[in-house]
C-alpha cells in the first residue's frame, strides 16, 4: 500500500493533463481533496496493521519502507495537503490558475511522500529536490517582484544545499560504495576516524539545515514564506520544509549518524541559536506572515535541539513536536491567509480588531498561538514538555532552561500578534471585513480540532501512539 | 416549664429581626410595633425564666461541640437586663429614629443583636458562644455603617479592632478547650499555669475589648459621632458592657482558678486603672456631648475590670454591680444626649447652653445619671464604686489612688458637661427648644428611677442579683459594712471637684471652658494634641504600619514590574532590532552566512583530527 502513495499523485497529474482540460480543470480540486483524504485513510490503515502488503510494489522496484516515523510524517503530509487544497480552493481565483496550483501540489506530494519512504541517500536527495522544485514555482506563483525575489533566494540557497548534498553523496559513494542508509550508517560507525567521511556527514547535515531553515542557514525562509501565495505558504511552512529538511535530519541522525557526539553538539548549538534568533526576530516583525516565518525558525529550533539531545525520549519529543508544529503552524498560516484575503494586507500596523469580524479565525488563531507557546493542555505544551524533560534528564540543564525561557518569548510575540490583529479597536478601513470563506474556516477548524484533541487526549496518546513511535530507533 | 423555652429569647428577636427587614420601608409604624412587641415579649419571657435553672443541649456539629445552653442565675440576670434595655431603646427609637434612612436595617440589626447577645450569654459551649459573639460583630458593623454618610469608615475601624480581638478570643478558646479537653463551659476549671494563663489572657482580650477597655476602645468615640445615637446607648454603653464583663467574670470566676496575687490579677488591675485614667482624661477635654459620653463609657469599664481584677469577693461584687449600674446611667446619659440632639439639632457643646429650663425632664434625668456616674451618694454609682475602692485599697494603694482620681475627673467633666449644655447663657437659636416627645422621655425616666432605686435601696440588687453570682462559699466571712473613711474621702473628693469646677469656670470664663486649663497645661498640652491627632490610636498606628508596608511592597512591585515591563522588553527589542538589521534581504549575504555555518559545522566535526 506504500507505492500508491507515490504513484497515485503521479497518475493524477498524468490524467489531469490529458488534453481534456475543460473537464480536468474543474475536477482537479476534487481529485486533490480525494487524494489527501485517501492518504490520511491509508496511514490509519497502515498504522493499524492493515493493508501492509504492497501489491503494486511487485511491479515497480521502488525500495520503499515504512516505519512509525514515516507514518507520522505521512499523516502530517495528508492533513496539511488537505488544508492547503481547501485554502487554495478559496484563495486562488480562476479555474486555470487553480489547476496549475493543484498540479504543483501533487508534485510536492510525490516529493514529500517519496522523501519519507525511501531508504537511501540518493533517492532521498532526488525527492527533496522534487519537493524543492514544486516549492520554487509555488512561491513565485503570483509573479510579482516579492514573489520572484523570495523564490530566487530560495533557489540560490537551495542550490548551495544541492551542491553540498551531492558532494557528500559522491564522497559516500567513493568511500562506502553504496548510498543505502544501512550501508552508510555502518560505514560511518566503522570509520569514525576517517576525516573524509566526517566531512561528507558535515556538509550533508548543512545541506539539510539549509533546507530546514535553521539559523544561520535560514536567510531564504522569511522572504519565501511571506512572498508565497497564502495557500502555498501553508504547504511550505506546514510540511514541505519540515519534510525535506527536518525529517531527513531526524532520519539520518537516528539511523545513519547514530549518536555521534560531535553531530549532537552541532545540533544542540544550531537548535539553541535558532530558537533564540527566531524568537527575537519574530518580536520585531510587523508583517503577520514574516512573524510566523521567524516563529517557524524558532520552533524548528526546538526539534533540532531535541535531536541533538539524542535520547529516545528526546527523539519522541522531536517527532511529536514536528507533528504538532506542522498542525499549528499550518493553522496560523491558514489564519494569515484568512486575514490576507479578507482585509487585503498582512501588515499588522494596519490591522486590528478583527476578532469580532472573524470569530472562527480569531478563535482558531488563539488556539494555535497558545499551542505554539506551549500552554497546557494544548498539543504544543506536551511536545515542548517532553523535549525539556528529555534535555534535563540528559544533564543539559542550560539548554533546557533556554528552551523554557524561549517559550516565554514565543508567548510574547504571538500575544502581540493576536492583540494587534484580532483584539482591540477595529482598524481604519476594516469595518466591512467579513469572516473568510468556508474553505478557510473548515481548514482552520480541522487543524484547531486536531491541536485541541491531541492535547486533551495526550495521556492516552503518550502510551498508545507516542511510545510506539520510538520503535524505529534501534 | 419546658426546657426548650430557653430557645425563645434567641429565636423571638432573631425571627422578628428578619421579619422587620422584609417589611416595606413605607410602613414604619408596623416595624416599630413588631420591634416593640418582640422586645417586650423577650423581656416578659426572660423575667418568667428568671430563677429557673435549665440545661439544654442538642447535638450540633459533633466533635464535642453541642448546641448547649445553660440558664442559671447569672445568665438569667444578664438576659433580663439586655431585654429590658432593648425594649427601652426600641421605645426611644420610635421617636428618635423616625424618618431616618435605613430604618428597617436599624430595627433588624437591633433585634438580631439582642438575639445574638442572648445566645452568647446562654451558651454553655465555648464554640457556640463564639458563634453568637461573631454574629454580634456583624450587626455592630451594620449599625455603625447606617449612621451618617461616611460612617462606614468608622464601621470598618470597629470591625477590624473587634475582629482582631475576637481572633484572640478564638485562640484563647482553642487553647482552653485543648487544655480542658472539653468545650463545655460549666465543666471547665483550669489552673493558671503557663498555657492556662495564655488562654486566659487571650480570652480576656476578647472580653475586655468587647467591654471597650483601653487599648481596644478607639472606635467608640468615633462611633459616638458617626453611628445613630440609640446604637451608642444600646451597644457600647450597655449591652457590650454587660457581655464583656459577663464573659470576664465567667472566665475569672468559673473557668480559671484565679487567685489574688497572681500576675494576671495585677495585669487586670493595671489595665483597669489605666483605662480609668486615660479615658477620663480624654473625656475631660471633649467639646462634644456624645464624644464626652463615649470616653466615659470607656473610663467606667476600668472600674469593673479593676474590681474583678482584685480577685477579692468584694471587688468582684463591686465590679459586677458597677456593670449593671453603668449600663443604667450611661444609657440614660446617651438618651439625654439624643433628646438634646433631636431638639436642638446639635451636640456641639459650644452651640448648646441654657436649655435646662426648656427641657426640664431631660435635665433632671441628666442630673440623676450624672450624679450616679460621678459617684455622688446616694445614687447607685456611689455604692458600686465604694465596693471597688475597698477592694482596690486592699490590693494596693496605687490602684485606689487611680480610682479616686478617676472619680474626681469624672465629676469635673460632668460638672462641665452639665454646665455647658443645660446651664449658662442660652444662644438665640435655642430659644424655641421644647421638651422632647414622650416615647423618648419614658425610657430616660424609667432608667433614672432605677438608678435611684439601686442607690437608695442598694441591698436589693446586691443581695438578690449580684451576691448569688459568687455563691455562698466565696462570700463566707465577708462583711459588707460601709467603710466610713472611704466614704469621707469620696465626699471630700467630690466637693473638691465641685469647687474646682466653680473656680475654673470663673477663671476660664464659662462652664464650656472649665477644663481648658487642663487641656492647655504644660506637658499635657503636647500629649492632648498628639492624642487628638490620633498618635496613640493603635488602629491608626497599625494603619500607618500597613500603609508603610504596602508602600514598600508597591515599590518592590514596581521594581519587579519594571524588570518585566521595561527592562526585559527593552532588551528583547534591542536584540530584535540587531537581528533585524542583520537581515538586510541581500541573498549574497545569506549565502555567506550559510557558508560560514558550513565551515563551522565541518570544523566542529573534524576537529578531532
Amino acid at each position: 500500500m506504500l507505492s500508491p502513495l507515490l504513484l497515485l499523485p503521479l497518475l493524477a497529474i498524468m490524467i489531469l493533463n490529458l488534453p481534456i482540460r475543460s473537464l480536468t480543470q474543474k475536477l482537479s480540486v476534487w481529485v486533490g481533496v480525494g487524494l489527501s483524504l485517501w492518504q490520511i485513510v491509508a496511514v490509519i490503515l497502515l498504522a493499524t496493521g492493515r493493508g501492509c502488503t504492497d501489491t503494486w510494489g511487485k511491479f515497480f522496484t521502488l525500495g520503499l519502507s515504512c516505519d512509525n516515523l514515516t507514518l507520522v510524517l505521512l499523516m502530517s503530509i495528508g492533513i496539511v495537503t488537505l488544508t492547503t487544497i481547501l485554502v487554495g480552493w478559496q484563495t486562488i481565483g480562476g479555474d486555470k490558475q487553480r489547476f496549475g496550483f493543484m498540479n504543483l501540489v501533487f508534485v510536492a506530494m510525490i516529493g514529500m511522500n517519496g522523501t519519507v519512504m525511501l531508504t537511501d541517500l540518493f533517492s532521498l536527495y532526488i525527492f527533496i529536490e522534487v519537493t524543492a522544485v514544486a516549492s520554487f514555482i509555488l512561491i513565485a506563483y503570483q509573479r510579482d517582484t516579492n514573489a520572484l525575489e523570495g523564490a530566487f533566494k530560495y533557489i540560490i540557497l537551495s542550490a548551495t544545499a544541492t551542491v553540498m548534498m551531492l558532494l557528500s553523496i559522491s564522497i559516500m559513494l567513493l568511500v562506502v560504495g553504496d548510498t543505502s542508509f544501512a550501508a552508510v550508517g555502518s560505514a560511518v560507525k566503522q570509520s569514525q576516524g576517517n576525516p573524509l567521511v566526517m566531512f561528507a556527514v558535515g556538509i550533508f547535515i548543512c545541506g539539510l539545515l539549509i533546507k530546514g531553515g535553521v539559523v544561520p542557514f535560514h536567510g531564504w525562509l522569511p522572504a519565501a514564506y511571506s512572498a508565497a501565495p497564502a495557500a502555498a505558504s501553508v504547504l511550505l511552512a506546514g510540511i514541505a520544509t519540515k519534510t525535506s529538511g527536518i525529517y531527513a535530519l531526524i532520519r539520518l541522525t537516528t539511523s545513519v549518524f547514530a549518536n555521534n557526539e560531535s553531530v549532537n553538539s552541532v545540533l544542540l548549538l544550531a537548535g539553541t541559536i535558532s530558537i533564540l534568533v527566531g524568537a527575537f526576530a519574530a518580536i520585531g516583525q510587523s508583517d503577520f506572515k514574516k512573524m510566523l516565518a521567524y516563529s517557524s525558525i524558532s520552533q524548528v529550533g526546538y526539534i533540532i535541539l531535541a535531536l541533538g539531545c539524542g535520547t529516545n525520549l528526546a527523539i519522541i519529543g522531536a517527532v511529536f513536536h514536528l507533528f504538532n508544529h506542522s498542525i499549528f503552524k499550518s493553522l496560523l498560516f491558514v489564519n494569515s491567509a484568512a486575514v490576507e484575503t479578507q482585509s487585503g494586507t498582512t501588515d499588522m500596523n494596519k490591522l486590528g480588531g478583527l476578532g469580532t469580524k472573524m470569530p472562527v479565525t480569531n478563535a482558531t488563531s488563539l488556539i494555535a498561538f497558545l499551542s505554539t507557546a506551549g500552554v497546557p493542555p494544548l498539543a504544543g505544551f506536551w511536545s515542548k514538555l517532553i523535549i525539556v524533560i528529555a534535555l534535563w534528564q540528559n544533564g543539559l540543564h542550560t539548554y533546557a532552561t533556554i528552551a523554557v525561557l524561549a517559550s516565554v518569548l514565543t508567548l510574547a510575540y504571538l500575544l502581540l500578534m493576536q492583540r494587534r490583529v484580532f483584539f482591540g479597536k477595529v482598524a481604519d478601513g476594516l469595518a466591512n471585513v467579513k469572516e473568510a470563506g468556508w474553505g478557510i474556516t473548515v481548514a482552520a477548524s480541522i487543524l484547531a480540532t486536531i491541536t485541541v484533541g491531541v492535547g486533551v487526549l495526550f495521556p492516552w496518546m503518550f502510551n498508545s501512539v507516542l511510545m510506539p513511535i520510538s520503535s524505529f530507533l534501534k | 416549664m419546658n426546657d426548650s423555652f430557653i430557645l425563645l429569647p434567641i429565636a423571638i428577636p432573631f425571627i422578628a429581626g428578619l421579619v422587620v427587614l422584609l417589611i416595606s420601608q413605607r410602613i414604619q409604624s408596623v416595624k416599630e410595633a413588631i420591634a416593640l412587641l418582640a422586645t417586650a415579649a423577650t423581656l416578659g419571657l426572660t423575667i418568667t425564666l428568671y430563677g429557673e435553672n435549665i440545661n439544654f443541649s442538642i447535638p450540633w456539629t459533633g466533635f464535642g461541640i453541642d448546641f448547649a445552653l445553660r440558664l442559671y442565675h447569672f445568665s438569667a440576670f444578664i438576659l433580663v437586663a439586655a431585654s429590658a434595655f432593648s425594649f427601652l431603646f426600641v421605645l426611644y427609637s420610635c421617636s428618635f429614629m423616625r424618618d431616618k434612612p435605613y430604618l428597617n436595617q436599624f430595627y433588624s440589626y437591633l433585634l438580631i443583636t439582642l438575639a445574638m447577645a442572648n445566645g452568647a450569654v446562654l451558651s454553655d459551649n465555648l464554640v457556640l458562644m463564639l458563634f453568637f459573639w461573631e454574629g454580634l460583630m456583624l450587626t455592630m458593623f451594620g449599625m455603625i455603617a447606617i449612621g451618617r454618610p461616611g460612617a462606614y469608615k468608622t464601621a470598618i475601624k470597629a470591625f477590624i479592632i473587634v475582629g482582631g480581638t475576637d481572633l484572640c478570643l478564638m485562640l484563647g478558646i482553642g487553647i482552653a478547650g485543648h487544655l480542658a479537653g472539653t468545650m463545655t463551659i460549666s465543666k471547665i476549671s483550669l489552673p493558671v499555669d503557663f498555657l492556662g494563663s495564655l488562654a486566659f489572657v487571650f480570652m480576656m482580650i476578647g472580653a475586655i475589648s468587647k467591654a471597650g477597655s483601653v487599648p481596644f476602645h478607639t472606635w467608640i468615640p468615633d462611633a459616638a459621632v458617626d453611628a445613630p445615637l440609640p446604637f451608642m446607648a444600646f451597644l457600647p454603653a450597655s449591652l457590650e458592657k454587660l457581655l464583656g464583663i459577663y464573659l470576664l467574670a465567667r472566665i475569672s470566676l468559673d473557668m480559671f482558678k484565679l487567685t489574688a496575687g497572681s500576675w494576671i490579677s495585677i495585669l487586670l488591675m493595671t489595665i483597669g486603672a489605666i483605662t480609668i485614667l486615660l479615658a477620663v482624661m480624654m473625656a475631660l477635654v471633649q467639646k462634644d456631648y456624645k464624644r464626652l459620653l463615649a470616653y466615659h463609657a470607656i473610663s467606667q469599664v476600668g472600674y469593673m475590670i479593676l474590681g474583678i481584677g482584685t480577685c477579692l469577693p468584694i471587688g468582684i461584687i463591686g465590679g459586677l454591680f458597677h456593670m449593671i449600674n453603668h449600663a443604667l446611667y450611661k444609657s440614660c446619659l446617651f438618651l439625654t444626649g439624643g433628646a438634646v440632639e433631636k431638639q436642638t439639632g446639635t451636640t456641639d457643646l459650644a452651640k448648646l447652653g441654657g436649655i435646662g429650663i426648656k427641657m426640664p425632664v431631660t435635665f433632671v434625668c441628666f442630673l440623676i445619671a450624672a450624679a450616679s456616674i460621678s459617684g455622688v451618694p446616694p445614687f447607685n454609682g456611689f455604692y458600686s464604686k465604694e465596693l471597688v475602692y475597698d477592694a482596690a485599697l486592699e490590693r494596693g494603694t496605687i490602684f485606689y489612688l487611680a480610682a479616686i482620681l478617676g472619680t474626681f475627673l469624672t465629676a469635673a467633666s460632668f460638672l462641665k458637661l452639665g454646665h455647658a449644655a443645660f446651664l449658662g447663657k442660652r444662644s438665640e437659636q435655642n430659644d424655641n427648644v421644647r421638651e422632647t416627645s414622650l416615647p423618648m422621655l419614658v425610657p430616660m425616666i424609667v432608667i433614672a428611677a432605677v438608678c435611684i432605686v439601686f442607690g437608695v435601696w442598694n441591698y436589693l440588687p446586691l443581695n438578690d442579683l449580684i451576691k448569688p453570682i459568687l455563691g455562698e462559699e466565696r462570700l463566707a466571712g465577708y462583711e459588707f459594712s460601709p467603710n466610713t473613711m472611704l466614704i469621707t474621702i469620696t465626699v471630700i473628693v467630690l466637693v473638691g471637684a465641685l469647687l474646682h469646677h466653680l473656680f475654673a469656670a470663673k477663671v476660664n470664663g464659662s462652664g464650656y471652658k472649665a477644663s481648658d486649663h487642663i487641656r492647655h497645661a504644660p506637658f499635657l498640652e503636647v500629649i492632648y494634641t498628639k492624642a487628638e491627632k490620633r498618635w496613640f490610636d493603635p488602629y491608626d498606628i497599625g494603619l500607618k504600619i500597613v500603609q508603610g508596608t504596602s508602600r514598600l511592597g508597591w515599590w518592590i512591585d514596581r521594581g519587579i514590574d519594571w524588570l518585566y515591563e521595561d527592562f526585559a522588553v527593552q532588551v528583547a527589542k534591542g536584540l530584535s532590532s540587531i537581528i533585524k538589521l542583520a537581515h538586510t534581504g541581500s541573498y549574497s549575504m545569506y549565502v555567506v552566512w550559510s557558508l560560514i555555518g558550513v565551515l563551522f559545522v565541518v570544523i566542529m566535526l573534524m576537529k578531532s583530527f
